[in-house]
């Protein structure tokens, strides 16, 4: 492969003209030159393919996602089509139509992009930031848990159950995502536990 | 289980399940004329047209001398049980020396060149590989193997490659698709041959996959998409393409070995051809000349670009 290089950027530096091609080779080289002036405005543009995998479920769907420019190479990029990844062992190529419709769930207006609150007694959502969220969640869950945790039951047997907070988790994780999300749910008592891929 | 049939279907199939096979091999009676209508075809829309045509014309040489060769041989059972455990390819590449079947390709292929209408270079190329003795053809034939062809010589290599791919398709037609095993990354389970271009495939069965052309013997070998033909590299790959000009063919740059090669996507237009279609996108080939990456595999008939 260098060695190919390197012939190249000798022929080049010493100017090698038109025979150094095959076209030129051939006696095709008018050919060559006319068809390099002819495509002197034709612009190359950066696309890409990225493997990824569909959030919607725990089958978790290759999918490939073509962009219009390259995030690598400092340029903006936008989807403009998915598809389902022929390489991948559990869907080969195939999708269902939820998959099929990822783009208009990337491209969606309605997609919720960061956290948003409906207070009680409002009707519409506000957006708040993510510590706002956090904190909220996390002093609404211990305000609960404190109330209504069931450290034993009627016959005095402990059960350290938390049954009135549910918890549903998302399905494109990882497995090391599950095992922490199945550790913290279940070591708070929480038994309401379900997961997103079977929705 | 009960059998799913078109009577009584499986609703858990949900699209068309894609099982691409792992090499679909060279059929000669049909891989030479496909090339030379397809040429025709993309000539008529392009200023190439007049190398497209002479291409084309070559193309319909090598369909009708493999017509007219006596049936080739397959390789030796044993040397392929070998090459197999060995993860070698199949057909070696090396070793047609004193080959009576090469110097008869040779001898009718050029013959039949002859008559094709050409340039006066190309002739001359052709009058050269015509007058040089059996042991030069094979000499040539081995740095058309090699890879790489000499700069004051590539019109002659053409013709030698043209030859050698009527002689390794022959061969490649004989092997077991079955039995082929991938050998390396950039390198023709077949032959050992480089690919000169890959493409996605809308074939029945394998939509969506990508297959590696082998610039030798033209057998096609399934190759994981988004990954380097080049060195196997499945980071900082990315895809050039000409503006507006339908994404039928991009060129996939690997930031690793900073090569690039040429990948057709079949699914826009059903009838490209890996040889025929990649001489027809020389304007991508001259574009990408001006950027960071060279071109990899092997594609003799755009050679020095």
């Amino acid at each position: 492969m260098n060695m190919e290089l390197s012939r190249r950027q000798f022929l080049g530096a010493v100017g090698a003209g038109a025979a150094a091609t095959a076209l030129g080779s051939l006696g095709f080289g008018e050919i060559e030159a006319a068809h390099a002036e002819a495509i002197r405005a034709f612009k190359l543009v950066s696309t890409t393919e990225t493997r990824n995998t569909c959030p919607y479920c725990s089958v978790a769907c290759g999918v490939i996602m073509y962009s219009k420019g390259d995030r690598t190479k400092g340029e903006k990029a936008e989807i403009i089509h998915i598809e389902g990844d022929t390489d991948h062992p559990t869907n080969r190529g195939t999708l269902c139509p939820k998959g099929a419709a990822l783009l208009d769930f990337v491209k969606s207006e309605t997609r919720l992009k960061y956290p948003m609150i409906r207070k009680p007694g409002s009707d519409k959502f506000e957006r708040v930031s993510w510590d706002e969220a956090l904190d909220r969640i996390v002093r609404l869950m211990k305000d609960d848990r404190d109330a209504n945790f069931v450290e034993r039951n009627e016959a005095g047997v402990p059960v350290n159950r938390w049954t009135t907070t549910g918890f549903l988790a998302a399905s494109a994780t990882t497995n090391e995502t599950a095992w922490e999300t199945y550790k913290v749910v279940r070591s708070a008592g929480m038994l309401v536990f379900d997961n997103q891929a079977r929705v | 289980m009960k059998r799913k049939d078109a009577a009584a279907p499986d609703p858990t199939a949900i699209g068309d399940v894609s099982s691409p096979p792992f090499a679909r091999l060279p059929d000669p009676a049909s891989l030479f004329s496909v090339r030379s209508h397809r040429l025709r075809q993309l000539a008529e829309a392009s200023d190439l047209a007049p190398y497209l045509n002479f291409v084309a014309a070559l193309a319909v040489v090598q369909h009708d001398i493999q017509a007219d060769l006596p049936l080739a041989e397959p390789p030796d059972a044993g040397a392929v049980l070998r090459a197999r455990e060995f993860e070698m390819p199949p057909l070696h590449r090396h070793g047609m020396e004193g080959g009576e079947t090469i110097n008869m390709i040779f001898d009718r292929l050029f013959a039949a060149a002859d008559a094709i209408e050409k340039p006066a270079p190309a002739a001359d190329a052709l009058a050269r590989v015509v007058a040089a003795d059996p042991k030069a053809r094979l000499a040539m034939a081995d740095t058309v193997l090699s890879g790489s062809l000499p700069a004051d010589a590539i019109a002659e290599h053409i013709f030698v490659w043209a030859a050698l791919q009527v002689h390794f398709a022959r061969l490649a037609s004989l092997l077991d698709e079955k039995k082929l095993t991938p050998v390396a990354d950039g390198v023709c389970p077949s032959c050992g041959g480089r690919p000169v271009s890959s493409m996605v495939v809308g074939w029945p069965g394998s939509h969506g996959a990508r297959f590696c052309s082998c610039s030798l013997c033209c057998t096609l070998w399934h190759y994981v998409r988004v990954k380097c033909v080049l060195c196997g590299s499945t980071k900082g790959i990315s895809y050039r393409e000409i503006e507006d000009h339908g994404g039928i063919v991009k060129a996939e740059t690997c930031d690793e070995c900073h090569g690039w090669t040429k990948i057709f996507y079949q699914t826009r237009e059903p009838a490209a051809e890996p040889i025929a279609d990649d001489v027809a996108s020389l304007s991508l080939d001259l574009l990408m000349r001006e950027g960071l990456y060279h071109r990899g595999g092997f594609a003799p008939l755009l050679a020095g670009f």
